[in-house]
């Protein structure tokens, strides 16, 4: 029972002096990493309320002197962080509903369908994931361009549906469901479309969960492949707008930028700080397939 | 048990294999339509694009009068460029940087972090924050923390050293982007390590306590060769996403100061949307793949041996 609650270290090892001291060093580390995890990301917070002249003032101060809540709604009136949003918010939801659909139905034939030469289409979706992304990034631009899909929505969700990872977790996922469950519903005479999306759906929902995360970080990351593709401002996802407007400006007020950067960082917080057990969860499994 | 088994499937891979042709039809008809929008997918924005990438290399790109064949000239263009030269150094030394100053603190804090006995769920949430904050906040961040007045230098001050100008001063520049990197990205790595730390029995230590070995030596002996097969691949996976880095160079500093975190990718990146040369942008993506590819290789059979 007892080798269950010990680690490397024992209770018996914990009583030497050397090894305390070590232990010591360690959680000193531990605390200092901690530290400098959180004091940026409290630091972009509380900058965001300072005034101008103290988020310049030299030592920094961690706590605002005064706090200035009216920067909140002066980082909403500098861009339209609305509208913005409301462009991110569409592709997530594109990229995940081709995400499902295309890459669901593709991943539960391979994995439970049994058809006929499905190696050589595991291995035709397989191939990509030898090729490195960057090398074919400006084809990709000029084949975007050729399509004539720059600026539109579509050149987001379309190409979602031709991502060899997600592929690869649906897969991983659906192998792991009984294929009794599928018989049995094909015997009471369940059509394969029926059995998927009333079976195979409902059963997958954790990974659903974990690929709309993957999703979502994915579409509110990126900034610089959705201002090569959109090129109207309108258009223009949440990192893309931030990145033009006020990383790459300089004549924009810090406490102004830090209450823009903290307004976009904090529902990614939130996502995270809410699901955090299901993320994490799915780090660790995404590594082993990555 | 297992014997009937195997016999029945053989039995019933027989009756698969030979079913009246139109049976056969009709009984993978959905499993073919449900491949059908995947394949279509993959060709357009994949296949297409990488052919695509083959193809251009040999053509100048041109979007008004069209493509006109090049020849080798891409190339020869892309050899012959200085500017190749330093972007593949800078690359090489971004990622020994990364390696030196990245690779081993994930492994070294998931093992830190598995023997706290209490706040192990606070640890692993601190260290994981950094990683959701969007790229954006992060450059925008660090710029400051950087800066010359910044609470970095603040702190060197406090401590009596010089000041430093982490992003303008050519020799810090690099380096500075990797602490910033590492900075956001250790706690991913993290995560994964500690999950492999965990599952490693702890009837394993107890066993080797109980045989007089050291805290090290169990750390040597046990913790780290379990670890192992995962330390490979998280290197090669590591080292793929490195030799491809620019979007922090490019956003912070834009290959400057003087070329010294211009990398070989954001090269390519310049080639195309600065001086709109598409086919060498492509010829060097070429060159990239041909190096990379090999890479890539070897990830996917860790993976497999790692399954």
């Amino acid at each position: 029972m007892k080798s269950a609650d010990r680690g490397i270290l024992s209770e018996h090892d914990l009583k030497k002096t050397s090894n305390k001291i070590v232990y010591g060093i360690m959680v000193f580390f531990i605390l200092v990493m901690v530290f400098t995890m959180l004091y940026p990301i409290l630091m972009t917070m509380f900058n965001g309320l300072k005034s101008n002249t103290e988020v310049n003032s030299f030592p920094p101060h961690f706590f605002p002197q005064e706090w200035h809540f009216g920067n909140l709604k002066d980082a909403l009136n500098y861009i339209d962080l609305l509208v913005f949003l409301r462009n991110t918010l569409y592709i997530f939801v594109g990229n995940m509903v081709v995400t499902l659909i295309v890459l669901g139905l593709a991943s539960f034939s391979i994995s439970r369908m049994n058809v006929p030469f499905r190696k050589v289409f595991y291995f035709f979706f397989l191939m990509t994931l030898f090729i490195p992304a960057t090398s074919y990034m400006i084809p990709n631009f000029v084949n975007l361009k050729e399509l004539g899909l720059l600026n539109q929505y579509a050149a987001f969700w379309l190409p979602a549906g031709a991502n060899t990872f997600y592929f690869l977790l649906l897969k991983n996922f659906f192998d792991g469901i009984h294929p009794e469950i599928f018989e049995a519903a094909r015997i009471d005479g369940a059509s394969e479309p029926r059995s998927f999306f009333s079976i195979a759906v409902p059963l997958s929902i954790p990974i659903f969960a974990t690929l709309a995360i993957f999703i979502f970080s994915t579409a509110w990351n990126d900034w610089f492949w959705p201002s090569l593709v959109m090129h109207s401002e309108d258009k223009y996802t949440l990192a893309t707008a931030i990145y033009k407007y006020v990383i790459a400006v300089k004549a924009l007020n810090t406490n102004i930028k830090f209450a823009i950067l903290f307004l976009v960082s904090l529902p990614p917080i939130l996502v995270f700080l809410l699901f955090q057990k299901f993320i994490m969860r799915g780090v660790a499994l995404s590594a082993v397939k990555g | 048990m297992n014997q009937t088994a195997t016999i029945r499937e053989k039995m019933t891979a027989k009756l698969e294999r030979k079913p009246h042709k139109q049976n056969r039809w009709k009984k993978n008809f959905w499993g073919y339509m449900f491949l059908v929008p995947a394949i279509i997918i993959f060709v357009l924005f994949m296949w297409v694009p990488i052919f695509k990438g083959f193809m251009y290399s040999f053509y100048t790109v041109d979007f008004v009068k069209g493509n006109t064949f090049a020849g080798l000239d891409n190339y020869a263009r892309a050899l012959t460029d200085p500017d190749v030269l330093i972007a593949v150094k800078n690359t090489l030394y971004y990622m020994v940087l990364c390696l030196v100053i990245g690779f081993w603190v994930p492994i070294a804090f998931a093992i830190a972090i598995s023997e706290l006995r209490k706040f192990g769920g606070f640890v692993r949430v601190a260290a994981y924050l950094p990683f959701v904050l969007p790229a954006v906040v992060l450059y925008g961040l660090w710029r400051w923390l950087y800066d010359p007045v910044g609470p970095i230098n603040a702190l060197l001050g406090t401590m009596g050293a010089d000041q430093i100008a982490f992003l303008t001063d050519s020799r810090w520049s690099m380096i500075s982007l990797v602490f910033m990197e590492t900075w956001q990205q250790f706690g991913s790595g993290m995560l994964i390590y500690l999950a492999a730390v965990l599952s490693i029995p702890r009837d394993w230590y107890e066993a080797a306590e109980i045989d007089g070995a050291g805290v090290w030596a169990r750390i040597r002996h046990i913790t780290l060769p379990s670890l192992r097969n995962l330390i490979v691949l998280m290197l090669i996976l590591q080292i793929i996403a490195t030799s491809q880095g620019y979007q922090s160079q490019l956003a912070l500093l834009d290959g400057g100061p003087n070329n010294t975190t211009l990398t070989y990718a954001l090269l390519i990146v310049k080639y195309a949307f600065t001086r709109l040369d598409y086919g060498t942008a492509t010829a060097l993506g070429m060159l990239m793949f041909i190096v990379l590819g090999g890479l890539g290789i070897v990830q996917f059979k860790l993976n497999k041996e790692d399954n």
